[in-house]
């Protein structure tokens, strides 16, 4: 467990042990597909192929992919509905095809989010940074990531630890009480993650590791059926699409 | 403030990824020539990517009752400069788009112009008018940290005013849509990120000196 649900969901799904490559595929296509086609009915095929794959096959969690859509629904409905009233000689006012408008934006954000959540409760980010080396990210910057991930935990849990101390002492009883537990909680997470990464450091440079984090990477053999299928199943939603259209 | 995955049309998704690019290849530049020269800063750059996530972790108390997240973008700004911070930041908004679902893909370009460029440079410069008019650290973390955040907001309003302009009032009439709405909550959020600010540097000059020294953030 890592304390990040995404990520857990992540490691412990049946989809692992897939190519990160062929997951790639699959879910920008679908990312693509539900912001290129119309919102009917491309957004909710692409809707739809998300959550059934990541429910079905990937046998992602159904709390987790639930919640996890949620998180970006406060924005998409306050952006989508301040999108659609009109500012006018008379006020505000709805425009005139006010619904369909909304309908396509939030269409079209739930169905991408679905297809990014596909990826990122299927593929663990150190499956996906090597994917970055591929595109010709330069190495110090595939690095620099690989440790932002790995770090990131270690600062979670001491954010946890310490914030339980403090509701504890009733840090967080009154306003001015929360403002300066926070201060003190994110001036302990800096130094502490200062003190990790010098400490991470001295460590490596004691084994005579001082060019790099060579780690051997983990070969996950990419599926012909696999990319068959998701190739026809993106090329089906754009058929039907472009059709009903 | 992210905008969400698919929210954007194609032309603005590309459009932002392209105006964004100078800035982070720029930043990763000089994270490549930081490394070359210094191979010991992988970690810590990796440390301070690390903490600007964890800090977006961070509830803020909010006057309305609410709580909110601070963007942490100000606090690296003044911390490891503008530059580095266009990188960090889209390495940090790309975590969150597949750790947290709080952003997307398609948005990155345009997430990491609001976040990872204009609102390090605006608070950045904040922060800098500021201690340059004699104002000593504190204020001056306070304005750039507030600064950044509200830069941040007012981008990415301007950025859907862009996307969706006003049937009848155009452009401008979208942009103060967005501006108002999304104002009750960014506001108070950017006054309290300015508030942390102090509070953290306040602990940091005295617990962890050397360190800003080393930074150039504080004179040794």
């Amino acid at each position: 467990m890592t304390g990040l649900a995404i990520d857990d969901a992540a490691w412990s799904s049946a989809w692992r042990r897939r190519s990160p490559g062929d997951k790639l595929l699959l879910c920008l296509g679908l990312t693509v597909c539900a912001l290129a086609l119309p919102a009917w009915p491309g957004s909710l095929l692409v809707g739809l192929t998300a959550v059934v794959l990541a429910l079905g096959p990937a046998r992602v969690p159904a709390r987790t992919f639930g919640r996890a859509v949620q998180l970006p629904l406060a924005f998409i409905v306050v952006g989508a509905l301040t999108a659609v009233v009109e500012v006018g000689a008379g006020g505000l006012g709805w425009a005139p095809d006010a619904g369909a408008r909304a309908g396509s934006l939030v269409g079209h954000a739930v169905a991408g989010s679905g297809a990014v959540l596909l990826l990122a409760t299927t593929t663990p980010m150190s499956d996906l940074l090597p994917a970055l080396r591929r595109l010709r990210v330069p190495e110090a910057v595939v690095e620099v990531a690989s440790v932002v991930y790995r770090l990131l935990f270690v600062l979670l849990e001491s954010l946890r630890t310490i914030r339980e101390a403090q509701t504890a002492r009733m840090g967080y009883s009154s306003l001015r009480r929360s403002y300066r537990s926070s201060g003190i909680l994110a001036a302990a997470v800096l130094t502490r993650s200062w003190d990790r990464a010098r400490r991470m450091q001295e460590g490596l440079a004691g084994r005579g590791m001082e060019t790099g984090l060579q780690v051997l990477p983990e070969v996950l053999p990419s599926s012909r059926a696999f990319l068959a299928a998701s190739v026809l199943g993106l090329a089906g939603i754009v058929a039907v699409s472009v059709a009903l259209r | 403030m992210h905008i969400a995955e698919g929210f954007l049309p194609p032309a603005h998704a590309i459009g932002w990824t392209v105006a964004a690019a100078p800035f982070v290849v720029h930043g990763a530049r000089a994270v490549v020539r930081e490394v070359r020269e210094n191979p010991e800063s992988t970690l810590l750059l990796g440390a301070a990517g690390a903490f600007t996530f964890v800090l977006s972790a961070i509830k803020l108390p909010s006057v309305t009752g609410s709580s909110s997240h601070p963007t942490g973008t100000g606090a690296g700004a003044i911390l490891f400069r503008p530059p580095v911070m266009a990188l960090l930041g889209t390495v940090v908004l790309l975590f969150q788009a597949l750790l947290l679902a709080h952003g997307g893909l398609t948005t990155l370009g345009a997430n990491a112009f609001s976040m990872a460029i204009v609102g390090p440079w605006a608070g950045y410069g904040a922060y800098r008018l500021t201690r340059g008019l004699g104002g000593g650290l504190l204020p001056g973390v306070f304005a750039g940290m507030a600064v950044a955040d509200l830069a941040t907001y007012v981008t990415t309003s301007l950025q859907l005013a862009l996307a969706f302009p006003d049937a009848s009032s155009g452009f401008a009439g979208a942009a103060a849509k967005f501006l108002g709405v999304f104002a009750i909550t960014q506001i108070p959020l950017a006054i309290g990120e300015g508030l942390l600010g102090v509070l953290l540097f306040r602990v940091l000059t005295v617990n962890a000196r050397p360190e800003l020294e080393r930074l150039g953030v504080l004179k040794s």
